[in-house]
Order: C-alpha cells, then sequence, then structure tokens
C-alpha cells in the first residue's frame, strides 16, 4: 500500500563479482522512456545498480565518432574483470575522479578502486551479449575497504547460489512456486527469467570464486594462488593445445604461439592488439609477423574477433 | 626460484618483459599480494603492463562475454498480442487474466463446462499500453482466476470475421507467475483476518470488539449519513468496520458476516457493510474471549498506521502541554506532547483533559479506542475522550525509557517500507554522497534551501548557512534517502562550522563533496533520527551519524558459518 506511493524506488546496488556479471546475456527494459533496464544473472540478480570494487588495471580516454571523449577502463577482483566507461553524459565527479585515477595509474601507482555504477547491456548485430558499467560514484579506497567488500559480496554471491539451488526444482512453475520452495521473494521473479534463459548453464564456478574471495578477505594469500597456464616460453615451442607445428615454417611458430597467447592472456573477454603485439616482440616475432599470424588465424577461423581490435579463441 | 612462491607467474613475466630482473617482479608480485590482496594470477596484467613502459594509445574496447543469441524454441513466444497472427498455433506469451466466467455449453452435441473471459498482454510493463483480447478456456483450467497472472504456453490463435481471440486448449500449459489480488473467495467461506484480501469481498467469523454509531459528513455539505463503526476481532488479528446500514450488534458478539467488501483507507484495511452483506450470529464455544482478543489486538507505537481506529496500546507519557486557541469565537483546548514504548516514540494529541498532568510525567497509560493519523508521515495518536485513558501504575516493560536516547534499532529494509517513524536508528551501507552536501543556505522565514540565493516564496536574500550532507544508504535491497542535520554532519567530520568553511573553500566543493566519497562510499554507517514519509517520498533527517569499521576477516568468516562453507 505504502509501496505504490512511492513511485520513484531508487533501485539497489547489487554486490557482484565480476565473473557473475559478465556473463550475463539477459536483459530487461521497460518500453517507456524512464523504465529503468536490467541484467539478469545466471543466479538471478535482477540488476539495474551494482557496487563493485577492484584492481584498477587500465584506463584509457578514447574519442568516439562524435568527437565525444570516453574514458574505458577496468576492474579486476578475484574472479575476472569488470569493464567500464564513463562518458560526457556521465556524472561530472565520476568522470573527474577517473580522470585523477588514470594520472595515478600512469604513474605507476598501485590502487583499489569502488564505484556505484548503472549495468550496462548490449548486443552486437552478430547477436554477442556484452555487461560493461557507467559509474555514478568512484572512489579509490584502501585494502580493508576493498576485503570487506569481497567478504560481503562472497556473502550476497552464497544468499544467491543458495536461492538458485531452490529454485532448480520449480523452475518450470514460476515465481509463486519458487516462494513456496523457500526462494526470497525479491529473487522469485529474476530467477525465473534466469532458469528459463540459462538453461542450464554452469555456476559452479561462482562458487570457487566466492572461497577466493573468503580466503583474500581472511588474509589467506596461499590458498589463492593458482598456477599459470603453460605458456611457451621461447617462439619454437608450442604448448600442447596449439596447432601443430613441426615441419616449421617461421609464420606456423608465429600462429602456435599467437593462439598460445590468447588461451593464457584471456580472462573471459579477449585479449587486445596491443598486448599480443607487445607479447609476441618479447617472443622475437615482431609486429609485422605477428600481425600476419593474426590474420592467418582469424582467417582459418581459430580466432574471432569479439569487438574491434580484441580476440578470442574459436572453442 | 624457491625462494618465493610464484615462479611459474615471474618466468612469465620475465618472457614478457625480457629486461626486467627478476628480483623486482618477485618483489612486485608480494607488493600485491602483500599490501593489495591481489593473488599473483590477478596482479599478473598489471606487472607485465607496468614493465611494458611505453604506453601509447590502445584500443580498449569494453567487453563481455560473447554468446550466441537464445536458442530458437520450436514455440512461438510472444510479449503482445499484436506479434500474433490469426493462424498461430503454439503460442506462448504471459498475460494478466481480467475476467475469467463459467458457463455451460453444449459442443457437438455433449454439454460441457466452458471458461472465457478478457486477458490483457504486457502484465509487468506498467508504461505501455496493454491489449486486450478475449479467450476461451475449453478445458478447464483450475489455474486460471480472475486477476492473476499466467503464461501460456502452447495456446493458439482464433480467428473469425477478422477478430482474434486467444484459445486455452487441454494440451496448453499454465503457469501462474502471480495469484490473483483478489482470489475467488467462496462465497460463505471464512477467511481469517490477518489473511484479508487488500480489496475484494470477504465472509469473517469474528467477535465485536468495539461498536459505535457515528455520522458521516457529506463531501459537498448536502448533509449527513448515519453510519455504525466499529471493530472485529478473530484469532488472527483485528479489524475495523464501517456499516451503512444500521446494524444491532453487540460487543462480544460473535458473528459471522458474508459478504463484506475490503477497503483501504490511508495504510489501515476497513471491512465495509451494506445492503448485499449478511450478518448472522454464530457459536463457537472455543473462540477467543472479548479479553483475550483485547490483549491480543493491542498495538505498540511501531505498529501503528495512518488511519487506523480502535485502537489499544500501552504509551509512557514524557511530555504534555495544554494549548488554548480560539476557533469560531469559542475558546477550545488542545493538550499534546511525546510519548514512547520499547517499540518507538510519537506524538499525542487529545481533546479534552486527561486524568494526569505535566506534573506526574512519566506516566504510563493504556488507550482504548484511540485514533491514528500521520503527519509528516509520522503516526500520530489522538485521543477524543478522557474515558479512553486509564493511568498505570506502573509500566509493562521494565524501566521507565530514556526518550533523549531512545532510539529503537531497526532494520533498514522494514524501514523503508513501513510508515514514518521516530526515533529510530539502524544501519547500511552508503551507496550515494550526494553532491550537493556541504554548506546551504537557509530562507530566514520558511527554512527552505535557497536556489542561486533566492528562496521560491520569499525572495532573494541572504539567508542563513547552514551545513547538510545527503547520502542514500542501502540494507539488503531497499535505501533510505538520508539527510544528516548540522550537529550531527559537523560531529561526523570531526570539524566546527569556520574549520568546515576553511576546508571546503580550501578544496573546492567538489573536490570536498569526493573526499567524503572517499570517506565513506561503500562503507557501513548508523544512522539515528527520524524518518518522514509522503505521498512521493521518504527522508530519514539523521541527527545521528557514524562510520562503522568493518573487518572483512570477520566478515568472511560470518559468512562461512552462516552458508556452510568451509
Amino acid at each position: 500500500m505504502m509501496e505504490a506511493s512511492r513511485n520513484i524506488k531508487r533501485q539497489p546496488a547489487w554486490h557482484i563479482f565480476a565473473s557473475e556479471f559478465g556473463e550475463a546475456t539477459l536483459n530487461e527494459r521497460g518500453s517507456g522512456e524512464y523504465d529503468p533496464s536490467f541484467v539478469i544473472t545466471r543466479l538471478g540478480a535482477k540488476i539495474n545498480r551494482v557496487i563493485v570494487a577492484g584492481l584498477l588495471e587500465r584506463v584509457e580516454p578514447r574519442e568516439s565518432a562524435n568527437g565525444q571523449v570516453m574514458h574505458m577502463g577496468q576492474l579486476r577482483d578475484p574472479s575476472g574483470l569488470f569493464y567500464f566507461s564513463a562518458g560526457d553524459f556521465d556524472p561530472e565527479s565520476a568522470r573527474e575522479a577517473i580522470v585523477d585515477l588514470t594520472r595515478s595509474l600512469e604513474e605507476g601507482e598501485t590502487m583499489h578502486v569502488m564505484m556505484v555504477a548503472k549495468a550496462r547491456w548490449y548486443q552486437t548485430d552478430e547477436g554477442a551479449v556484452y555487461t560493461s558499467l557507467r559509474p555514478e560514484e568512484v572512489v579509490r579506497i584502501d585494502p580493508p575497504r576493498y576485503a570487506a567488500w569481497l567478504a560481503r559480496t562472497a556473502a550476497a554471491t552464497l544468499e544467491r547460489l543458495d536461492a538458485h539451488e531452490k529454485a532448480m526444482p520449480s523452475a518450470a512453475e514460476g515465481p509463486a512456486a519458487m516462494r513456496q520452495a523457500g526462494v526470497p521473494a525479491p529473487m522469485a521473479e529474476g530467477l525465473a527469467h534466469a532458469l528459463a534463459h540459462y538453461e542450464g548453464a554452469s555456476v559452479e564456478h561462482y562458487k570457487l570464486h566466492v572461497l577466493q574471495a573468503l580466503d583474500i578477505a581472511e588474509g589467506k594469500m596461499a590458498s589463492v594462488r593458482t598456477e599459470p597456464a603453460a605458456l611457451p616460453l621461447t617462439g619454437d615451442e608450442p604448448s600442447g593445445g596449439a596447432e601443430d607445428a613441426a615441419g616449421t615454417s617461421g609464420e606456423a611458430d608465429a600462429g602456435a604461439a599467437m593462439t598460445a597467447l590468447i588461451q593464457t592472456l584471456d580472462q573471459g573477454s579477449g585479449v587486445d592488439y596491443e598486448t599480443l603485439v607487445k607479447n609476441m616482440g618479447a617472443k622475437g616475432f615482431d609486429a609485422g609477423v605477428a600481425d600476419t599470424a593474426l590474420d592467418g588465424l582469424l582467417d582459418e577461423g581459430s580466432v574471432f574477433e569479439v569487438s574491434f581490435g580484441w580476440y578470442r579463441l574459436v572453442e | 626460484m624457491s625462494s618465493h612462491p610464484y615462479g611459474d607467474h615471474v618466468a612469465l613475466v620475465l618472457d614478457a618483459c625480457p629486461e626486467a630482473s627478476e628480483a623486482d617482479v618477485v618483489a612486485a608480485f608480494r607488493q600485491y599480494e602483500d599490501e593489495f590482496l591481489i593473488p599473483p594470477q590477478d596482479s599478473i596484467h598489471s606487472i607485465i603492463r607496468t614493465l611494458q613502459v611505453n604506453a601509447s594509445p590502445s584500443s580498449g574496447a569494453p567487453a563481455g562475454r560473447a554468446s550466441a543469441g537464445k536458442a530458437p524454441r520450436p514455440m512461438k513466444s510472444v510479449e503482445r498480442f499484436d506479434q500474433l497472427s490469426g493462424d498461430d498455433q503454439n503460442v506462448e506469451i504471459t498475460v494478466r487474466i481480467v475476467s475469467h466466467n463459467v458457463r455451460d455449453q453444449t459442443v457437438r452435441g455433449e454439454q460441457r463446462t466452458i471458461a472465457f473471459g478478457l486477458l490483457e498482454d504486457l502484465p509487468y510493463d506498467s508504461a505501455s499500453p496493454s491489449t486486450r483480447w478475449e479467450y476461451k478456456d475449453w478445458a478447464p483450467k483450475q489455474e486460471l482466476r480472475s486477476g492473476s497472472i499466467v503464461r501460456l504456453e502452447g495456446a493458439s490463435v482464433n480467428e473469425y470475421q477478422g477478430r482474434r481471440s486467444l484459445n486455452v486448449n487441454q494440451s496448453t500449459r499454465v503457469v501462474v507467475l502471480e495469484e490473483g489480488s483478489a482470489p475467488v473467495v467462496a462465497p460463505g467461506e471464512p477467511v481469517s483476518i490477518a489473511d484479508l484480501p487488500e480489496a475484494g469481498t470477504v465472509c469473517v467469523v469474528a467477535r465485536v470488539l468495539a461498536v459505535r454509531p457515528d455520522v458521516i459528513h457529506r463531501r459537498d455539505g448536502s448533509g449527513t449519513i448515519d453510519v455504525v463503526r466499529g471493530r472485529l476481532a478473530d484469532g488472527t488479528g483485528s479489524v475495523g468496520f464501517l456499516s451503512w446500514d444500521p446494524v444491532e450488534l453487540e460487543v462480544g458478539q460473535l458473528v459471522k458476516v458474508d459478504g463484506a467488501t475490503v477497503r483501504s483507507f490511508r495504510d489501515t484495511p476497513e471491512l465495509n457493510f451494506g445492503r448485499t452483506t449478511t450478518i448472522e450470529a454464530y457459536h463457537d464455544a472455543s473462540f477467543a474471549s472479548v479479553g483475550e482478543l483485547e490483549a491480543a489486538s493491542e498495538l505498540s507505537i511501531a505498529g501503528l498506521r495512518d488511519g487506523a481506529r480502535d485502537v489499544t496500546c500501552v504509551v509512557e507519557v514524557h511530555e504534555w502541554q495544554k494549548r488554548t486557541f480560539t476557533r469560531e469565537g469559542q475558546e477550545r483546548h488542545l493538550w499534546s506532547g511525546r510519548v514512547a514504548d520499547p517499540s518507538g516514540q510519537c506524538r499525542m494529541s487529545a481533546w479534552s483533559e486527561l486524568p494526569f498532568t505535566a506534573d506526574d510525567l512519566p506516566v504510563a497509560v493504556r488507550l482504548s479506542g484511540v485514533r491514528v493519523r500521520a503527519w509528516q508521515g509520522v503516526p500520530d495518536i489522538t485521543v477524543d475522550e478522557a474515558k479512553q485513558v486509564e493511568v498505570l501504575k506502573a509500566t509493562p516493560w521494565d524501566a521507565t525509557i530514556d526518550l533523549e536516547n531512545h532510539a529503537v534499532e531497526v532494520d533498514l529494509d522494514e524501514l523503508a517500507n513501513g510508515s514514518g517513524r521516530v526515533g529510530v536508528a539502524t544501519e547500511g551501507y552508503v551507496v550515494s554522497v550526494r553532491d550537493d552536501s556541504g554548506l546551504i543556505y537557509r530562507c530566514g522565514e520558511c527554512r527552505r534551501v535557497l536556489r542561486d540565493g533566492s528562496c521560491t516564496d520569499h525572495g532573494a536574500q541572504a539567508g542563513n548557512e547552514d551545513v547538510r550532507l545527503r547520502l542514500v544508504v542501502q540494507g539488503d535491497a531497499e535505501s533510505l534517502s538520508v539527510f544528516v542535520g548540522k550537529d550531527a554532519a559537523l560531529a561526523a567530520l570531526g570539524l566546527d562550522m569556520d574549520r568546515l568553511r576553511a576546508v571546503i573553500e580550501d578544496t573546492g566543493a567538489g573536490a570536498w563533496v569526493q573526499s567524503l566519497r572517499s570517506r565513506w562510499l561503500g562503507g557501513r554507517v548508523r544512522i539515528s533520527g527520524r524518518l518522514l514519509v509522503d505521498d512521493r517520498s521518504s527522508m530519514f533527517m539523521a541527527d545521528g551519524f557514524e562510520s562503522i569499521e568493518e573487518d572483512g576477516s570477520l566478515i568472511a568468516t560470518e559468512a562461512r558459518a552462516a552458508w556452510g562453507v568451509a
């Protein structure tokens, strides 16, 4: 009764890890001009706004076709990367904060950043779905506050995992049946959409990310370390997964090294061109060879360009 | 490489950046881990980037996980009726059942029961106009009820002389997404008072707790209507009633009321009796007595709702003042003051002299049959007659309430969903520090904040300087718009007015607000004060504001315990 009269209810900021947010491919948008839009995750979180934190890995200003400068960047948490962009239409204070952080990052500082941001969702013509963030408020935080965020987000994710598990048996019967099964009322609608859309998509890795975050929050760093994926140390030792390069022309070597690099460096969203060329350079392949190798892999269809300048292996 | 745990990671970095020294790389990994809680698999990217110094402009397109679109379903799934064509046979659509009627019909010589009515598309989209279609349910399905929202899977479109309608068949699956808010209550089947719907026609079995004649004045001044008001209760709760027809009821009587309509006045549901309502005596020896029901229907201050009548509660009066004014040439008196119970505090006013004075305070009283009206969204108790008040020897709770420090702890989500309250405290996370936090100037006459040195009602002026912080504090899912007043703000900042002015002058207003964000955004805070609610918004006026230090390791341990993860 009271609810209805408060027509402009603020959308809550969800505590969420990058993996759950980044893997969301479902959205819901009202048709009215001011209707909020939502990203719905595999765990049924119906998200309009988030509060996230992580290591600021990069920020770059990019000029768009109409002369607008977008500050694009990424935050890393233990589960993966958040991508954000802030342009002329975003709050000035957020843009200013990002510009300040860019400066510190360029000076080589390491920093945790926390942001409250709007969830964005878009689909390319090919049907690929991406999520990203539009920051509303951005601050640099100290490690204790990062640890607290990790722990809270782990707790929130555990709660969603629990609701997801309870909702599964009644997936086909809708929100009313889910509430009967003990799913908290605010989660039921999102879960009904999520279970239908993601049909059986795995959520097991979210548990792993939760455990890692809890370990980090408790300072147990040693139990969080994982070994890096095998990477050839020199250009002529392609790793197992790569195309067989025995017989070896330089080009095949380059192709194999490129494949291995993408496999190793890809955190779920592809690897950018610049990083690939630099790493190829470190292996003794110059930029021209790297470029040709990448073109070759694109042509044969073993690599695809997820968005301009970003590459992934075709699985 | 055995002296550090980063062997393979270091090798990878050195591979990418041959000119770097191993010791530096190890030190970098260690620093990331020890100081920034970043494990090597996560810090490696940053370390490589830092070492590959020449930062040339690059492409930084945001990207997420690529995925193919939804797999096509064999069923045609649509949102709106206009997406359907006349020959669609296997349709999935979510609709609201507007009406549902049952009738018997002869189909090919066979007597069958079918249901028909109206459906509306886009039930969850209040912004776009919904289209209505007729439907026929040949099954008929038990799940279809008026007012509910359902997903129909495998319905078919029927087109007859250019008019389209939807057929629900035996094979159609009906998924109930939301039960109707106006449930079909079988006539004569009583519901308990706690389960009364927000609207609709009901039958209740209840005991009369109060009954009195009342008069309603027509708004247009054309006369009055004699009505009967009162209160009914059963073991689950109590509800007020209003009868438009004369009824013979006595306090204590047990009755079965059929065909009463539920209406909500302000925030309080009420039963309306009219011509079609039947009231008959009911016999049930085990039904709770008046005394038991009255005790059970006693409310706490936190449970008061705007518009409630015949309220019984026990409060402690802490302030009591008499005011005298003249209305229509007649001198009248109004007594008012502050009252409290362990659940909260509010104001109380009385139109006649009560059996205590300001000298007796604090005094515990039992109130019965009083009304609740809200002012600025905070419920106030109104006492009409002295006989509604009984002075108690002592409070039912342990000690006298200390009103100055009486802040009742309330969960933030509960607070945000409820009505206005005074004397409450809650905790949550700061999810926004608004840009208009800081120094403001208020109108000397109405205290409203000046915009561009001018008040909307009282014009341009210098105004009075004040301090205000505007935050949004969030609980689990709800949030409160919080205004931190001058004293609480200065205390939280550890500054006096002069120092604050100097600091803002020094850093600039924008950078100063950003410094508040750095301090509080994402952090936990405790606020105390009062919550004001009106039709459009709610505001928490905080006279207390403090930051709560959080220990990530402790929260992590609690989370493990709560969710049973090792």
